[in-house]
């Protein structure tokens, strides 16, 4: 099945569009948003629902693979934990002084 | 006298309460003198209602690092004009009920908090020692809360429009710093240039910059999908 349920491509699509995600985008990076893509993707994931069909499928997969990518572009400044830290639910100690 | 210049260079003396509260906590005498109850309640608003706070809560959970608010929230008198912090060493977010008046400010100081003890939650972040740890924390918390929404800043008649946001995320993560740790203003900034790339364009758990509750609530579909998307990639 396609990453996302089809309708939320389009509602991105629409809420992209927006005056106020414009407004926005404009006020964060100095230019207008690019939204033809949730489009692309809105109109492959429909193809690949109702007719299975294989290039719609790669496309769309591509397309959502590329936003991944964008999101792990630059190399992080610290290191990820494996495990949460040990003392998170430790018990308060009121009144212990400060190592 | 170690222990109170300790205090000062990681920015405890902000928060005077952390170690000696002034009333027993739940006594009367709390609740009469203090804004205890009313930083209660908005807590509870804000987690219950901001699309932001419930993302994040849900993050953390799945982090491994369930909020217990009893245990991971504080509402405490402190000084000056500072907000809220957040206590890695006892895993505390403390809420500055004398300087949180209005709910959307409660929100927005949950929201930064939350992403601080998210990014404490997720990785080995050295509050302590290390200055671009703390420089990047800072930089997404101010990007990520809401804190430098374009109302916010016009609230604060500082009036910008092109990438002002970056300019505005910039300076609290500068602020923030230079509140708590005793290094110059000229070694801070240098140390913002170093890591704002990759820490501004770091949206986790968001996936992108909310602007407003809608952008949270498309965040929140998007985080609550994430199995299903991961999974047909």
């Amino acid at each position: 099945m396609p990453p996302r349920v089809c309708d939320d491509y389009w509602s991105e699509f629409r809420h992209c569009k927006s005056l106020w995600n414009r407004f926005h985008h404009y006020y964060t990076h100095g230019t207008s948003p690019s939204c033809k893509q949730w489009k692309v993707d809105y109109r492959n994931c429909s193809e690949w629902e109702k007719h299975k069909t294989t290039e719609a499928k790669e496309a769309l997969q591509a397309s959502e693979r590329c936003r991944v990518a964008e999101q792990r572009k630059f190399p992080p400044v610290w290191n990820l934990r494996k495990d949460p830290p040990r003392d998170w639910n430790l018990p308060l100690n009121q009144g212990k002084p400060q190592d | 006298m170690d222990q109170t210049k300790q205090e000062e260079e990681y920015g405890y003396d902000l928060f005077p309460e952390r170690n000696s509260p002034k009333y027993k906590k739940g006594s009367f005498a709390e609740n009469l003198f203090t804004f205890n109850h009313k930083c209660q309640i908005m807590l509870q608003v804000a987690t219950d209602t901001s699309p932001y706070a419930k993302l994040l809560l849900s993050a953390m959970k799945s982090s491994g690092c369930k909020i217990f608010k009893d245990r991971h929230f504080s509402c405490e008198d402190c000084d000056g004009t500072v907000s809220g912090g957040f206590d890695a060493a006892s895993s505390q977010i403390v809420l500055c009920q004398n300087n949180i008046h209005q709910q959307s400010h409660m929100t927005r100081v949950v929201t930064h908090e939350l992403i601080h003890a998210f990014d404490h939650c997720r990785a080995h972040v050295d509050w302590f020692n290390n200055y671009r740890h703390l420089a990047c924390s800072e930089i997404r918390a101010a990007n990520l809360s809401g804190d430098c929404s374009f109302s916010n800043e016009v609230a604060r008649l500082n009036f910008g429009l092109k990438e002002h946001h970056q300019e505005c995320v910039r300076g609290r993560a500068l602020r923030s710093i230079l509140a708590v740790r005793k290094i110059s203003r000229v070694e801070a900034e240098k140390i913002v240039d170093e890591v704002f790339d990759t820490c501004f364009n770091d949206h986790a758990p968001f996936g992108r910059i909310p602007h407003s509750n809608k952008d949270a609530k498309f965040a929140n579909r998007e985080y609550e999908s994430r199995d299903r998307y991961y999974a047909n990639l």
